[in-house]
């Protein structure tokens, strides 16, 4: 049986966080994964708090109030100042990180409003460089280009609504162009196109002659997925003037950027992830867990830990599940899910933009982010819960996903940190006394 | 106000309108048939998906079950491509009499349906999901039937025999004069126009809505009584075969291979209102727990999608009160005559009925109109095939797979799960002219597989605002109706595997597109709070 200080359960964003969080302030982690998360499907935008539900546009400044409103919620365990502190650290590891100088930019304290691949502008706060220069608060004109070959953006359509907001004109042009020959090319395969100069060349030529003076330019977030810096530079500077992308139907380029960055900077620190580690269950002595069992092909191994994070996502990911008897399950550990409503109560409404009872379900926890059953007690001493497993939000609605298993992911490291901290400080104390 | 002359005006198009349009065209009757929506979006479209042996029928109802015996051979002849052929088990579950079993027999001897029993182990290696513990099986001739082939292919050959197919347009009124009806003003529901036909008859064919219509013309102590039933899309085809449990007529007793998936079904419900007929959580677990016995684990597959259908059972004043269950009222149909029942000539009801004898029914109606007009014309619908079903031969479940294999390099691929390629939703959406992806979505079953649309629907939005050139506001507006119109077939059955799909839809439409904050609702917004941002 292998031990370390902390086994991370689930490598999207609030699993990857936390953990290298955890190695870099020196513990021993282990992270293990079913597969790779939502990043590999999300916009990878760090969303802090979109809707409340009127349209925010301070985000960390509303936190306190919109907290207030929704007990439970992830934000009211973390805080305000748990986002301020997360924000930052996020955006940092991508300095010198393996895709600098590709960085992050904007802040928790506003957000950006940036085009959807529909024409909608979505609020955002913290988001990738090639995205920033989408930002349509003060409207704007703008050439969305797509391309026939990739179904999974439309710039005309995305044109003909943005030039419905005041002050935005937009116009979108499809490009021919395809890589190989092919003619069905997801935004993967455009982003490895873009990485090569001879097709960055060709598109930058069919382009080039159609801009009006005042245009910026908008790309389906495909801008290269080796070095998307120097892709998007580029482009710049040869159409002369600034481009930006916009996300797209999954896969998502960006939030591949976001998991090979930090998986990066997790194996600088001298951890790993396994991925194909199905994680059916815990060993424990009372409420305090030994170690988490693992299914990897037909075996189970146990891997030993002090503490466990778990970061398994919500029902999107299957961290979370419902059977059709109305019985809620978290998958990994086992743990009460909390918010779902009793066998013939409604769980959802007819309206798809209306209200749905069961909207907020997950795993419930107390202030330090440990799970807790329906009387409020602590389930597991030396678990905390992190990311979109944790109940108390509708995150799509809020736009405040990535928010939450960000600020999550990192507070839990954090009081991890602090906790083994001050045990080997009593340690140090015992001996020397 | 516009106007329009026909021999013959048809009311409604279902199976029963498109089959009857068919019909008189092929008669040589000068034809328009109206719907106030698309074809079969009624009960048609609403329906089990099953071409009925008879079976069902045979203990209960011999003529219902001599005329499925018929018209489901023939049904096989003219309409091949819509028909699946799957064979049908009927089967005792441990819950049952196996003595019915011996009632089921002699029945389908009297009514010349070709069942036999075979051994239990058999069965079991045919359909290896069976409840191991059946204690008899039969096999029967049932099939699968595809109905919007059915329709469009009919409503086609009627066309083509220079029927006018109006879709989209609501009969409001019938006009009465000279005795008799004389034809209906109608109103475009896309444009809001009003027409006005004269037609030297009237059929009325609109099902779970006959009543309103008669009402029309003034006739009274018509009802129609809605017995709604549900049934729910489990992804795969749980069986090959449909499998019916051998008993009289229960909750979820059937389940139905249907392309690629399976359909469980049904229940009877007496509703209020045609229109109205939400699906409860109730009512899904009955139909689950019906599955179970047919199929155990059948809660552990995934639920795709649940739908509802209105029987259209009569009730009419003057022929005694109907039963209370309205499975006990015959379901076979029956032609009112309204020159007999209320001195209104001109006119006739289709009343009852199923989609298997739809043919049947169109027959009925058609003679009916002959005698009352002395202008007998014989009918040619048993050995004539409308277009689309030249070749003779069943559909098969691997054909879009095999058309998908053709083209696999020069094609992109708009709906994965269904695998509908992008040139033939471009065609349908020129060739309909619509603006309305729900109409592609039947037509072509776009978003109708395992992930509902989640991907499908905004690759369609944008090849659709690219077809048929809308505004941005169209595009919207369509692609919103449809989200809605796909949540409301899957909310009632959201756990397991389809929860997980919803909320990743959910991210998709809400979190990455931002569909809820599309501009034309932003329209609500206060002007300054846009400014002011
Ligand atoms: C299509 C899409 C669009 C989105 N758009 C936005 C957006 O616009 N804005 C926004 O803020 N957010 C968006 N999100 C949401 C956001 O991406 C997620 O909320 C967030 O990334 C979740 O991160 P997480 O780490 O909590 O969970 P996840 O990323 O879901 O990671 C869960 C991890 O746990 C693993 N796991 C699960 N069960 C087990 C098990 N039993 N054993 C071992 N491992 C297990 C999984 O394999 C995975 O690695 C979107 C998500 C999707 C899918
Ligand atoms: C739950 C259920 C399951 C079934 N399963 C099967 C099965 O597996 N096999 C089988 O053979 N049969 C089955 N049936 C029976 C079969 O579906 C119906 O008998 C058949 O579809 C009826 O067709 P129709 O054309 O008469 O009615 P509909 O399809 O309802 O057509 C009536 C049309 O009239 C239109 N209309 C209404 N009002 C107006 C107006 N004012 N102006 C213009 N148009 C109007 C409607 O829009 C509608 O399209 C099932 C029925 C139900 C309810």
């Amino acid at each position: 049986m292998s031990r370390h200080d902390v086994v991370v359960v689930g490598a999207g964003m609030a699993g990857l966080t936390a953990a290298v969080r955890l190695a870099e302030g020196g513990a021993t982690v282990l992270v293990l994964a079913k597969g790779v998360g939502a990043t590999h499907l999300s916009p990878a935008t760090i969303d802090v708090l979109g809707y409340a539900p009127d349209r925010v546009d301070r985000p960390l400044e509303a936190l306190a109030a919109f907290a207030e409103r929704h007990p439970g919620h992830p934000y009211g365990v973390v805080g305000a100042a748990g986002v301020a502190a997360a924000v930052p650290w996020f955006a940092e590891r991508f300095a010198d990180g393996p895709l600098a100088p590709y960085a992050y930019t904007g802040t928790a304290d506003e957000n950006l409003l940036l085009p959807t691949a529909v024409g909608v502008l979505r609020p955002s706060a913290v988001v990738p460089e090639t995205m920033a220069g989408g930002d349509l608060r003060d409207g704007g004109e703008v050439c969305v280009v797509g391309f026939r070959a990739l179904k999974d953006f439309h710039p005309r359509l995305a044109a003909d609504n943005l030039s419905r907001h005041p002050g935005v004109t937009a116009r979108g042009i499809e490009l021919d162009c395809v890589p190989e020959g092919r003619v069905d090319v997801n935004a993967l395969g455009f982003a490895r196109a873009f990485d090569d100069a001879a097709f960055r060349k060709d598109v930058v030529a069919r382009v080039a002659g159609r801009l009006h003076a005042e245009e910026r330019v908008a790309f389906p977030a495909v801008l290269g997925i080796a070095d998307p810096h120097a892709v998007w530079s580029e482009l710049q500077d040869r159409l002369g003037r600034p481009v930006f992308e916009i996300p797209t139907l999954p896969p998502s380029v960006p939030g591949m950027r976001v998991f090979a960055t930090l998986r990066e900077r997790l194996r600088r620190a001298g951890s790993r992830v396994v991925l194909n580690n199905v994680v059916t269950g815990a060993e424990h002595r009372g409420g305090t867990v030994t170690g988490v069992r693992a299914r990897v092909g037909l075996r189970d191994v146990v891997h030993g830990a002090d503490w466990v994070v778990l970061a398994t996502g919500g029902f999107a990911s299957g961290g979370v599940e419902l059977d059709s008897r109305w019985a809620g399950r978290e998958v990994a550990l086992g743990l009460p899910v909390a918010g779902i409503p009793a066998p013939g109560e409604e769980r959802f409404g007819p309206a798809y933009f209306g209200e749905h009872p069961m909207a907020r379900a997950g795993v419930a926890v107390d202030a330090d982010q440990r799970p807790v059953g329906a009387d409020g007690a602590r389930v597991f001493d030396n678990v905390l819960v992190a990311g979109a497993t944790l109940a108390g939000a509708e995150p799509w609605r809020e736009k405040s996903g990535e928010g939450i298993s960000l600020a999550t992911g990192h507070r839990a490291a954090g009081l991890i940190l602090d906790a083994a901290g001050s045990a080997q400080r009593s340690a140090v104390a015992a001996t020397e006394g | 106000m516009a106007r329009l002359q026909a021999d013959v005006l048809i009311i409604g198009g279902g199976a029963t309108g498109a089959a009857t349009a068919w019909d008189a065209a092929l008669r040589g009757f000068d034809v328009v048939l109206v719907d106030r929506a698309d074809l079969a979006e009624g009960t048609s479209g609403r329906f089990h998906g099953l071409l009925h042996s008879g079976g069902r029928y045979v203990v209960k109802d011999r003529v219902a079950a001599e005329e499925c015996v018929a018209e489901n051979a023939i049904v096989r002849r003219i309409l091949p491509d819509a028909v699946e052929d799957t064979g049908g088990l009927f089967v005792t579950t441990p819950d049952d009499d196996p003595a019915y079993g011996d009632r089921f027999m002699e029945g389908c001897r009297a009514a010349g349906l070709p069942a036999e029993e075979i051994p239990v182990a058999e069965a079991l290696r045919m359909e290896p999901r069976l409840n191991p513990g059946i204690q008899r099986a039969f096999t029967v001739p049932d099939g699968a039937i595809d109905v919007w082939k059915s329709v469009w292919s009919l409503a086609a050959g009627a066309a083509a025999h220079g029927a006018r197919i109006l879709t989209y347009h609501k009969v409001l009124d019938l006009h009465v004069g000279d005795g008799g009806v004389t034809g209906a003003r109608v109103r475009n529901e896309l444009t809001g126009e009003e027409l006005d036909i004269e037609a030297g008859f009237t059929l009325n064919a609109s099902g779970a809505w006959a009543a309103q219509i008669v009402h029309m013309a003034g006739i009274e102590g018509i009802g129609v009584i809605p017995g709604k039933g549900i049934m729910i899309a489990m992804n795969h085809r749980l069986v090959n075969t449909v499998v019916n449990r051998c008993t009289m007529p229960a909750d979820g007793d059937i389940l139905v291979p249907i392309r690629t998936v399976s359909a469980i079904g049904t229940t009877d419900i007496r509703a209020a209102d045609p229109d109205e007929i939400p699906v409860t959580q109730q009512e899904v677990d009955q139909m689950l727990d019906g599955g179970e016995r047919l199929v155990p684990g059948l809660r552990q597959a995934r639920a795709l999608r649940v739908w509802a259908g209105v029987r259209p059972l009569f009730q009419d004043d003057r022929s005694g009160p109907a039963a209370a269950d309205t499975r006990d009222v015959s379901r076979g149909h029956a032609v009112v005559d309204h020159a007999e029942r209320d001195g209104v000539r001109r006119l006739l009801t289709m009343s009852g009925g199923k989609l298997t004898t739809m043919r049947l029914m169109a027959q009925d109606l058609v003679d009916a109109m002959c005698r009352q007009l002395g202008d007998e014309r014989p009918c040619r619908t048993e050995h004539e095939r409308p277009p689309g079903h030249e070749d003779g031969r069943h559909m098969q479940i691997g054909d879009r797979l095999r058309r998908r294999e053709a083209t696999l390099r020069d094609e992109q691929l708009i709906c994965e799960c269904e695998l509908i390629g992008r040139s033939r939703l471009e065609q349908t959406m020129q060739t309909r002219g619509t603006l309305n992806l729900d109409d592609v979505r039947r037509q072509l079953r776009l978003g109708m597989g395992p992930c509902q649309g989640g991907f499908c629907i905004y690759r369609a939005t944008g090849i659709l605002h690219g077809v048929e050139r809308l505004d941005g506001e169209e595009a919207s507006a369509s692609l919103t109706s449809f989200l809605q119109e796909r949540w409301k077939g899957v909310w009632p059955i959201l756990y397991g595997d389809q929860l997980r799909q919803a909320r990743l839809d959910d991210w998709i439409f809400q979190g990455l597109l931002d569909v809820e904050h599309l501009p034309e609702a932003a329209a609500v917004v206060p002007d300054e709070e846009l400014s002011a941002s």
